[in-house]
C-alpha cells in the first residue's frame, strides 16, 4: 500500500493478546478519526460503558501523510475512545497530538494501535517495529511524563541494537501522575509540549494501568508518486509560504501567523532572545519554540496562557498598575487589562507553569479557564482557609510559582480540593454545590458539555454550535480569523487587513459543495439562526472531520483560504488537501469526495453517541448562553465578527449578545434537517445511513431501538 | 590554488589563502583535537597537514553549511533527500541527519549532520571497490556508484565523525551517500554542484547553504554558518 503500512497492531491490555488489523478493512475511511471511529463501532459492542471501563477502546490512529513530506499533514496523530471530561454524559471523543510520535508509528510499519482491556498492574507498550511488547513499568510508575520518556529512551536505546540503523530517540506518548490517578482532566504527552490534552484519556490510560506507548521505527512509508510529492511541497513552499528571508513580511498580525502562510511561534508569553522555532515532523512553519533557559520548551498557544497573565499582573510594576487603574477610572476596560498582557513583567514562572502541566500530565485548557473561575470563587469569599470550600492555597500570591506548583500537585495527587478539580471544574462544582447557580451566571464559563469555553458561543457562534452539536470543545480553527482578524486591528484603533466584503468572499468561494452560500458567513444576529449557519456547522464537521481529524492536516494551518502570500490573497484549500494526498497515496480523490468522506464520519460519530443515550433534549447550552450577554473576548474585548448590517457586509459587534433558547431549538431542528436526521431525537435515519453505506449501523440502533424516524 | 571562505551573513565574506590557514595552523591543532578535521587520519591517530595531501586528492567543489541555531527540527530535509534519492520515506535513508532532545536547552537541543565532503576523504580510502569515489566528472563530488557497492560498510566504520555521515539499506545492503542530488531519480531538477539540492530546497527556514568553497571547519558536527538575518531579528529570534 501506498502512504499506509497495511497493518493496525490490536493490544489486549487485559490477556496480553497482540493481534494485526488489517488496514485495507478500513481504507475507505481515510486515516485518524474515521478509522478510529470505525474501529471503535465495530469491536465495542456496549458503547454505553463508561471510559473508565476495561472494555472502553482506545485507538491512536496516523493517517497514510503521517511521516511524509505533506507540509503540516505529516505529524500529527488522532486519539480516540470514550473520553471522561465531558458531562453528564462521557461521550465517545477524541483528542490530536503533534510531534513525531504519528511519524514513527509509520515507520515502525503501524497505521495505527487499537488498545483494550486493562492491565493487571501497569505497564508500557515497547513497540520496535514489528515487535509489540507488554512490558512491566513497576520503575516508571509515578514518574512524570519528562522523566518516564527520559528513562524509556535509555532502555530502548539501550544494548546498541539501533545504534547503527537509526539517530533517531524512541517516540513516547505518557501518562504522568495525575493519569495515574485516574483523573478526568489528564492529558497524555510527548516530548516536551506535545499533547492530547481533552477527553481525559490520561486518566483512562491510567486505568488501564497503561503508562506510556513507546515507538522506534526504522522503516520506509513507500510513496506512489515521489516525484509528485516533492514537486508538490515545493509548489506549496513557492506559491503559499511566507518567505522567511524577508524582513517586509514578517508581522504580527494574526493573519501573518496563523494559517498556511502564517509564520512564528503561536506564544502568549514573552518570547526569550534565546530560542529557536520549532516544528512538528515535516511541518513547515514551526509554530511553538525550544528556549535557551530550556524552560517551555515545544509548548504553545493555549498552554502559555494558562499562567502568563496572572504572573504578568503580579510581576507589574507600581508604575502600570497605577496606569491600568487611571484606564479603569476613565470606563477604558481593554486598554486597563490590555496593558498588563502587553507590559506586564512577566517572570519564570510562566514558562515553568507550564512545564509542570506537561509533567504532572493535565490538561491546560481545563486548568487555564478554571484557574479563572478558583479566583472568582476566593474573591467571592467562597474559597479559602476556613471557608465553605476549604482551601489553603496561597491565592495572596497568585502569579508566583509557588501559588500554581502547589495547585498543580494538589490536582495531580488528589489533595485537598486537589481531589475535586481532579474530576473537573464542572463536577468539583457541583460537588461545592454551586454548579447550577454558576453556571446560571457565568462564572463558571464552561458552557457546553461541562467543558471549557473556548470561544464564545454567543458571539463566534460556529464554534459552540459545532461543539454542542459533537462531543467536545471543537478546537477548530477554521472560521476564527473573521474573529482575530477584524478584532485585533479594531483593538489597536487599525483598520482591518481584509474587507468583510472581501474575506467573506475569500472563503466562501472555497467551501465546497456549498461555495454559493455567503450567507453561511454572516454573524448577524437575524441569521445565526437560519439554515445558512446550519451549513456553515454542516460544512466545518465533514472538513475537519476528514481532512483535519482522518488526513490529519494541522488546525494551525489547515485550511488555507485566506492566504495574504499570493497576489489573489487566496490560499491553498481546494487544491492543496487533496494534491498531497492524491501523490502519497495513488488515488485520485476530489476535495469534495473528501467532503462526503467527512460527512459519513460524522454521521458514524453521531450513531455512536446515539448509542451513547444521546437525545436532542440534552443538546444545551449553560444556562448564562442564554441568559447573560457576552463581555467579549477574555470577558473585555469587544468581539467583531463579519456580518451583514444594512445589506452590507460589514465587522459587527457582537459582545452583548446571548443566544436564545427558543430560536436555538429551531435551529437545532434546521440543522438535523440538513443532515437527515429525525428532528424529534437527532438520531440519524435510515435513509440517511443507508445513503452513505451505513446500513449496517442502522440495522444496530434499531435493534437497540434508537434508529431515527425519517 | 584552493581558498578558504569563512562564511557569516553579517560579517561578509572574508578570503584567507592556503598560507594563511597554514599560519595559524598551529592554534588551530588544539581546536581540531577536541572535534575532527577533514585532515585528521583516523587510524594512525596522526594530523595530515594540508601540504601534506597527496597532489591528486582534489577537494570537492560542493558542500553543505547547515545554520542549526536557525534550524526548526522539522526534518523536511531528511524527508526530501530520502524521497528523491529512494522513493520512499526513511530517516535513515537520508544522508543529512538532524537529532533533537525536546527537554535540552537551545542551541544544543539540536544537531545537525551532514556529510562534509571531507578534503582527505576516509571513506573512499577505505573503499575497497571503488563504489565510493571521487566524481571528477560531478565537480569532485564524493558519491557511491550503487552499482559496485558490496555493502561492506568499510566506509561507514572509516568516516570519523559522530554520527557517521553515511547511512545504509539494509534491504537493498548499500551505503548511501551525500551527493549533492546529482543522482537524484525521483525529483525533475537537475542536481549536483552546478545544480539544486533537495534539502537545500525544502528546508522552510532557509537553514541549508549550498557552497562551492571550502568552508571553515567548526568541530564535529557539520559545517557552520550564519544565515539569520534582518527577517530573522524582526521575529525576535537571535541573530548571534
Amino acid at each position: 500500500m501506498n502512504g499506509y503500512t497495511g497493518k493496525i497492531v490490536r493490544i489486549n491490555l487485559t490477556n496480553k493478546k497482540i493481534s494485526t488489523i488489517a488496514t485495507k478493512d478500513y481504507e475507505q475511511w481515510g486515516g485518524g478519526h474515521g478509522i478510529g471511529s470505525a474501529i471503535f463501532w465495530d469491536l465495542v459492542k456496549d458503547k454505553a460503558i463508561s471510559g473508565f471501563d476495561p472494555a472502553n477502546v482506545i485507538t491512536i490512529m496516523t493517517s497514510p501523510l503521517t511521516g511524509t513530506l505533506a507540509p503540516a499533514g505529516a505529524g500529527r496523530t488522532e486519539v480516540q475512545g470514550i473520553g471522561v471530561q465531558s458531562y453528564p454524559v462521557e461521550w465517545f471523543t477524541r483528542s490530536n497530538l503533534g510531534g513525531r510520535f504519528g511519524a514513527m508509528l509509520k515507520f515502525a510499519g503501524w497505521d495505527g494501535i487499537v488498545i483494550e482491556g486493562r492491565a493487571d498492574n501497569p505497564v508500557w507498550i515497547d513497540i520496535r517495529d514489528d515487535n509489540v511488547q507488554i512490558v512491566n513499568a513497576a520503575n516508571l510508575w509515578g514518574k512524570d511524563t519528562w522523566q518516564t520518556q527520559e528513562e524509556i529512551w535509555r532502555e530502548v536505546r539501550a544494548g546498541g541494537q539501533y545504534e547503527k540503523r537509526t539517530n533517531q530517540k524512541p517516540a513516547v506518548l505518557a501518562i504522568g501522575p495525575s493519569g495515574e490517578r485516574l483523573s478526568r482532566i489528564a492529558a497524555l504527552i510527548h516530548d516536551a509540549g506535545n499533547a492530547a490534552g481533552q477527553g481525559g484519556f490520561g486518566g483512562v490510560w491510567g486505568s488501564k494501568n497503561l503508562k506510556a506507548v513507546s515507538v522506534m521505527g526504522t522503516g520506509n512509508i513507500k510513496i506512489a508518486d515521489p516525484a509528485g510529492l516533492m514537486e508538490a511541497r515545493l509548489w506549496a513552499k513557492k506559491h503559499y509560504e511566507k518567505d522567511i528571508q524577508n524582513p517586509e513580511r514578517v508581522g504580527k498580525n494574526p493573519d501573518d501567523i496563523n494559517g498556511f502562510g502564517g509564520r512564528g511561534p503561536i506564544l502568549f508569553w514573552k518570547l526569550p532572545k534565546q530560542s529557536r522555532i520549532q516544528a512538528c515532523f515535516g511541518c513547515h512553519s514551526g509554530c511553538r519554540a525550544r528556549y535557551g533557559s530550556g524552560k517551555g520548551n515545544e509548548s504553545s498557544c493555549m498552554e502559555t496562557l494558562v499562567y502568563s497573565t496572572f504572573d504578568a499582573k503580579r510581576h507589574a510594576g507600581i508604575g502600570l498598575r497605577t496606569l491600568s487603574s487611571m484606564f479603569k477610572l476613565f470606563g477604558q476596560k481593554i486598554a486597563s487589562e490590555g496593558i498588563y498582557m502587553f507590559m506586564g513583567k512577566q517572570t519564570d514562572a510562566s514558562y515553568t507553569a507550564t512545564d509542570l502541566l506537561q509533567q504532572y500530565g493535565i490538561n491546560a485548557f481545563e486548568l487555564g479557564v478554571g484557574l479563572l473561575y478558583l479566583r472568582d470563587l476566593y474573591k467571592k469569599g467562597a474559597l479559602g482557609p476556613g471557608k465553605s470550600i476549604a482551601c489553603d492555597l496561597p491565592f495572596e500570591k497568585i502569579g508566583e510559582l509557588e501559588f500554581i506548583e502547589k495547585l498543580i500537585k494538589m490536582i495531580a495527587y488528589r489533595e485537598g480540593i486537589g481531589n475535586d478539580i481532579a474530576e473537573g471544574f464542572v463536577r468539583a462544582s457541583k460537588k461545592w454545590g454551586r454548579l447550577d447557580e454558576d453556571l446560571a451566571t457565568g462564572m463558571l464559563q464552561f458552557p457546553h458539555w461541562g467543558l471549557p469555553n473556548h470561544y464564545d458561543p454567543r458571539t463566534e457562534v460556529e464554534w459552540g454550535y459545532g461543539t454542542i452539536m459533537g462531543d467536545r470543545d471543537i478546537n477548530e480553527h477554521d472560521f476564527n480569523l473573521l474573529f482575530w482578524m477584524p478584532s485585533a486591528a479594531k483593538w489597536m484603533g487599525d483598520r482591518p487587513s481584509v474587507s468583510a466584503e472581501e474575506i467573506t468572499e475569500i472563503f466562501s468561494e472555497k467551501m465546497k459543495p456549498y461555495e454559493d452560500d455567503r450567507s453561511m458567513l454572516d454573524f448577524s444576529t437575524g441569521n445565526i439562526y437560519s439554515r445558512s449557519m446550519a451549513k456553515l456547522v454542516a460544512w466545518h464537521r465533514h472538513y475537519t472531520r476528514f481532512w483535519k481529524q482522518s488526513i490529519l492536516y494541522c488546525d494551525f494551518r489547515f485550511p488555507d483560504f485566506y492566504n495574504p502570500n499570493t497576489p489573489g490573497k487566496r490560499g491553498l484549500t481546494g487544491e492543496g488537501e487533496q494534491k498531497f494526498f492524491n501523490a502519497v497515496t495513488g488515488k485520485n480523490i476530489s476535495f469534495v469526495d473528501g467532503m462526503e468522506i467527512g460527512r459519513k464520519i460524522w454521521n458514524l460519530d453521531n450513531a455512536i453517541w446515539t448509542m451513547q443515550g444521546r437525545h436532542r433534549n440534552m443538546v444545551n447550552f449553560a444556562d448564562y448562553v442564554y441568559k447573560v450577554p457576552s463581555l467579549g473576548f477574555n470577558n473585555v474585548f469587544p468581539y467583531y465578527m463579519p456580518g451583514k448590517e444594512n445589506g452590507k457586509w460589514e465587522y459587527i459587534q457582537l459582545d452583548g449578545r446571548c443566544i436564545d433558547r427558543n430560536k436555538f431549538e429551531e435551529w437545532k431542528t434546521e440543522f438535523y434537517k440538513l443532515e437527515g436526521w429525525d428532528t424529534e431525537t437527532g438520531w440519524p435515519t435510515r435513509n440517511t445511513l443507508e445513503s452513505i453505506g451505513l446500513g449496517y449501523v442502522a440495522d444496530e440502533l434499531d435493534k437497540k431501538g434508537k434508529l431515527g424516524r425519517a | 590554488m584552493q581558498q578558504l571562505q569563512k562564511i557569516d551573513q553579517g560579517k561578509g565574506y572574508e578570503e584567507i589563502s592556503r598560507r594563511g590557514f597554514l599560519k595559524v595552523a598551529g592554534t588551530v591543532v588544539i581546536y581540531i583535537g577536541v572535534g575532527g578535521c577533514p585532515t585528521f587520519d583516523k587510524s594512525s591517530g596522526k594530523f595530515i597537514r594540508s601540504e601534506d595531501l597527496e597532489p591528486n586528492v582534489v577537494a570537492s567543489k560542493g558542500y553543505l553549511l547547515v545554520d542549526t541555531k536557525k534550524c526548526q527540527g522539522c526534518v523536511s530535509c531528511m524527508l526530501s533527500c530520502s524521497l528523491v534519492h529512494e522513493g520512499v520515506e526513511n530517516l535513515s535513508f537520508s544522508r543529512i541527519q538532524v537529532m533533537q532532545n525536546p527537554f535540552e536547552k537551545y542551541p544544543e537541543d539540536i544537531t545537525v549532520g551532514q556529510c562534509r565532503q571531507c578534503i582527505s576523504p576516509a571513506c573512499v580510502e577505505a573503499c575497497p571497490t571503488g563504489a565510493l569515489h571521487i566524481s571528477k566528472k560531478h565537480g569532485n563530488i564524493r558519491m557511491i556508484d550503487a552499482s559496485k557497492c558490496s555493502g561492506c560498510r568499510s566506509c561507514i566504520a572509516a568516516c570519523p565523525y559522530e554520527p557517521v555521515r553515511l547511512s545504509f539499506d539494509y534491504e537493498k545492503e548499500h551505503a548511501l551517500k551525500c551527493d549533492m542530488c546529482m543522482n537524484a531519480p525521483f525529483w525533475k531538477e537537475q542536481g549536483g554542484v552546478k545544480g539544486k539540492q533537495a534539502c537545500v530546497s525544502v528546508c522552510p527556514m532557509g537553514a541549508i547553504m549550498f557552497t562551492g568553497q571550502i568552508p571553515i571547519q567548526k568541530g564535529n558536527m557539520g559545517y557552520e554558518v550564519n544565515l539569520r538575518g534582518k527577517a530573522w531579528e524582526k521575529m525576535g529570534f537571535p541573530t548571534d
